[in-house]
């Protein structure tokens, strides 16, 4: 506590000049170039491409001379049907996502903290984040042999309950399996930065619980959570930020003519209609108009973080 | 394997100092053009490098190739980045979808030349001109044309099975009308030695081809009185598929198809014992079945156990066969970046690639490097009595021929050097010329609907899903007339009142 207020202090003073403190640090802010680059380059100048969605945008003619057509995508797209199913389609999947996946690394980290054995403990970490860098293109082969007709689980299954479960083709189970292959895939690598915060707790407040009679469940909840409580809020709200990306390659690779009614989401839509089907303005705006909810989302989020007193993003 | 290799650059380098020595007199152009590539796992010899076909195209007619090529997976992405920097466009760029909205968007734009003025001009371009009219419409935009089509086989479409496991089940003769057809399936279903038509994710085909023998329309049908419906609402439609769910039902479709990809669709039936034992589908696929066997399993091509089938008439007795496509295959186009002095003779080297020259030279390449004429007369890829070495001289036009006959637009018909032919080969050539007249077309395909551009993908594939799921027994009738009713509430009315205004004003 008492570094605050000379932190205070000294952050006062820089905010006076930038110019003195460019002279003061030239290393630091050159260090910051690649940086700024990069986000100029790769995420702010791509933002003009958003004009063609208020435009009937014509490749050959390009983005600055195409006529421009208003909200008509946009009116476009809420004016059919589907708009609803696909829109569903994204919440229910993400918000599924979250629930489950999100949990996950968490569990799986605090458990890797408790393994005293240091040998195990390297040999299981590194057994799950060999996952992480399996394509999902392999992952999705993978559950289609084991999940498949003649796979090892849809004969299992149809031994135990006596018929079978069509894995891949079941709507109702389509976005389980999804869930499954991204709980198998990321959440060992999800770890790392939870292990990371977990090795910042300080190791004289276990030794004084453990003196004060306390159990290693009370441990847990009482000291190990609490300490790593504002990171899992800054990855929820980063995560929340994501919410409606579901992806499309995934859901490309897992859909077929039984479960489309529930893998067709926004992404997937832009996918189709916009780098299959060429047409750039339709998708762009609905591409804009997810974009538009996710910021949403985050600043939502955000807030509820600030009130309910951790830092949040900022 | 060194000593023709030095053999074959040797020619070259003799060949390539001849060809500038034959070149002059004519006028030398520069020619770049983009296509697709279906070899692209293969190096590529360029015209600097001494690829004898470019140096004997360029010998013929003073053109020198400049070829970009686009790994084919990836040729629709690109050509949307490539129109939409104009001043770097290729001079001549194959599109492949010729109603696609890129295509449309383009041309309309005005990033192609109207080549309308010019392909019928039978005395400058006399092979341009030998092209079919009807197939020069369906590629035509707002009536004009903006390229030359690739043609394509009309009568591919089909229906080929293993006659042996029809005789195990009982069944000699082959089927003359589609009852028998349809006897024929239940009988070997019944059977239960294998599945019978072998069908996967990919099912446009088999839902295409059944409905259509029945005496259906494809994609759209025109009622007598001129109104436009979709052809699924039609009654003999819903007998196809009918058919199929029965078969499905009685266990002669394999109850997973729907999610085995298209990439491994041939496994099923070319393995040991078959999986299943039929397919509808392009019926050149059923020939090279047979030589697989052949090669494969010691098959005796003198009494093929592959039986093509196709034309078969339905109860009423008509005969309609599926369009596998439209007459063509994309199309050729000149882009604007090619001069109006340039553009006459850019439009007679498209011609001489019509010619029988051109054509052969394009998808065969050059006597005595690419292929050799037997004494027996055809045509082959390697010399006489060097059939062992085969495979080198494959690789050697697998590095040269390459993807030319990408460029090859044959809208005269195929005249290049006959190959030797086994039983079903010329049965399916043979069925191509007879049988052409008996193809059907979508009364719709060169109308314009803006909805259908927008919309159409989508509300259709709702719509074969449910035709998908109404095979396999996930849903019933209702179920699958509720997805029909949302088709015409999503945007599928909207559609035929603009076919319909459209028909209106032509017919």
């Amino acid at each position: 506590m008492t570094a605050q207020p000379a932190y205070a202090v000294q952050r006062k003073k820089r905010k006076k000049s930038l110019l003195t403190d460019l002279a003061k640090n030239p290393w630091l802010y050159i260090m910051m170039i690649p940086g700024i680059v990069y986000f100029a380059v790769f995420k702010y100048l791509p933002m003009w491409g958003l004009i063609i969605g208020f435009e009937d945008y014509v490749p050959y003619t390009g983005p600055i001379k195409s006529t421009f057509v208003g909200l008509y995508w946009f009116r476009m797209f809420f004016s059919t049907p589907m708009w609803l199913n696909y829109l569903g389609n994204t919440l229910i999947l993400s918000f599924m996502s979250i629930i489950l996946t999100f949990p996950a690394p968490i569990i799986l980290a605090l458990l890797l903290n408790e393994i005293r054995n240091m040998q195990f403990k390297r040999i299981s970490q590194t057994l799950l984040y060999m996952p992480h860098f399996i394509s999902i293109v392999i992952v999705v082969s993978i559950t289609y042999v084991i999940f498949g007709a003649d796979g090892i689980v849809y004969k299992l299954t149809q031994k135990i309950l006596g018929h079978s479960i069509d894995y891949l083709g079941d709507p109702g189970v389509f976005r389980w399996m999804i869930v499954g292959q991204s709980i198998w895939k990321e959440t060992g690598w999800g770890t790392i930065i939870f292990l990371a915060a977990l090795t910042n707790v300080d190791t004289q407040l276990y030794e004084a619980s453990m003196i004060d009679g306390a159990n290693r469940m009370q441990r847990l909840w009482h000291i190990t959570l609490p300490a790593i409580r504002s990171t899992i809020v800054l990855m929820l709200v980063l995560r929340m930020g994501s919410v409606l990306d579901t992806g499309y390659e995934h859901l490309i690779l897992m859909s077929n003519s039984l479960n489309r009614s529930v893998s067709l989401t926004l992404d997937v839509f832009v996918y189709q209609n916009g780098i299959k089907g060429a047409q750039y303005s339709y998708t762009t705006a609905v591409g804009l108009m997810k974009s538009l909810v996710s910021v949403m989302m985050v600043l939502t989020s955000n807030k509820i973080a600030h009130v309910l007193g951790e830092e949040g993003l900022f | 394997m060194k000593k023709i290799l030095s053999l074959a650059l040797a020619l070259i380098l003799a060949l390539s100092v001849m060809s500038f020595v034959a070149a002059e007199g004519k006028e030398e152009i520069t020619l770049n053009v983009m296509l697709p590539d279906f070899n692209s796992d293969k190096d590529w010899v360029t015209f600097e490098d001494g690829n004898p076909i470019l140096q004997a195209i360029y010998e013929a007619t003073g053109v020198k190739l400049n070829i970009t090529w686009v790994a084919d997976a990836a040729y629709g992405e690109k050509t949307s980045l490539t129109v939409a920097d104009p001043a770097n466009m290729p001079e001549v760029m194959v599109m492949q979808g010729v109603r696609d909205a890129i295509m449309i968007s383009t041309a309309r734009a005005g990033a192609f030349w109207d080549l309308t003025d010019y392909i019928y001009d039978a005395e400058e371009y006399p092979n341009l001109a030998e092209g079919a009219k009807s197939t020069y419409d369906n590629i035509a935009i707002d009536g004009r044309l903006y390229g030359i089509y690739r043609a394509r086989a009309y009568a591919r479409a089909g229906i080929y099975y293993r006659n042996d496991y029809a005789e195990a089940a009982g069944i000699t003769e082959v089927p003359t009308n589609v009852e028998e057809f349809k006897e024929l399936c239940f009988a070997i279903a019944e059977k239960g030695d294998a599945y019978v038509i072998n069908m996967c994710k990919y099912v446009a085909g088999t839902i295409g081809i059944t409905p259509v023998m029945h005496g259906a329309p494809y994609q759209y049908g025109v009622t007598e009185d001129g109104t436009i419906y979709p052809a699924f609402e039609d009654e003999k439609f819903q007998e196809g598929l009918d058919f199929l769910r029965d078969l499905y039902a009685a266990g002669g479709i394999d109850p997973n198809f729907m999610t085995i990809e298209s990439g491994v669709w041939n496994d099923a039936e070319r393995s040991n014992p078959p999986k299943a034992i039929m397919r509808l589908d392009c019926l050149d696929n059923g020939y090279r079945y047979q030589e697989w066997l052949e090669t494969n399993m010691g098959a005796d091509p003198e009494a093929p156990i592959v039986t093509l089938l196709t034309a078969l008439p339905d109860d009423e007795g008509n005969i309609q066969i599926w369009p596998q496509n439209i007459g063509a295959s994309g199309e050729v186009c000149v882009c604007k970046t090619v001069s109006e002095e340039k553009l006459p003779a850019v439009l007679k080297f498209l011609d001489w690639l019509n010619s029988a020259e051109g054509q052969t030279t394009l998808t065969c390449g050059v006597e005595g490097k690419n292929y050799w004429i037997h004494s027996d007369g055809y045509r082959y890829a390697y010399p006489e009595g060097e059939k062992e070495n085969q495979e080198t001289y494959t690789n050697y036009n697998s590095t040269t021929v390459h993807s030319l006959n990408q460029l090859g637009m044959n809208v005269g018909g195929d005249k290049t050097p006959p190959t030797a032919t086994t039983l079903l080969r010329s049965w399916y050539n043979q069925n191509l010329i007879d049988n052409a007249k008996d193809v059907i077309s979508n009364p719709c395909f060169t109308l314009d609907s803006a909805t259908n551009v927008l919309l159409g993908t989508t509300i259709n594939t709702a719509v074969e899903d449910a035709q998908v799921q109404y095979i396999a027994g996930k849903i019933d009738l209702e179920g699958l007339q509720a997805v029909y009713a949302d088709w015409h509430a999503q945007g599928g009315d909207k559609i035929l009142a603009e076919y319909q205004e459209a028909y209106d004003a032509i017919h």
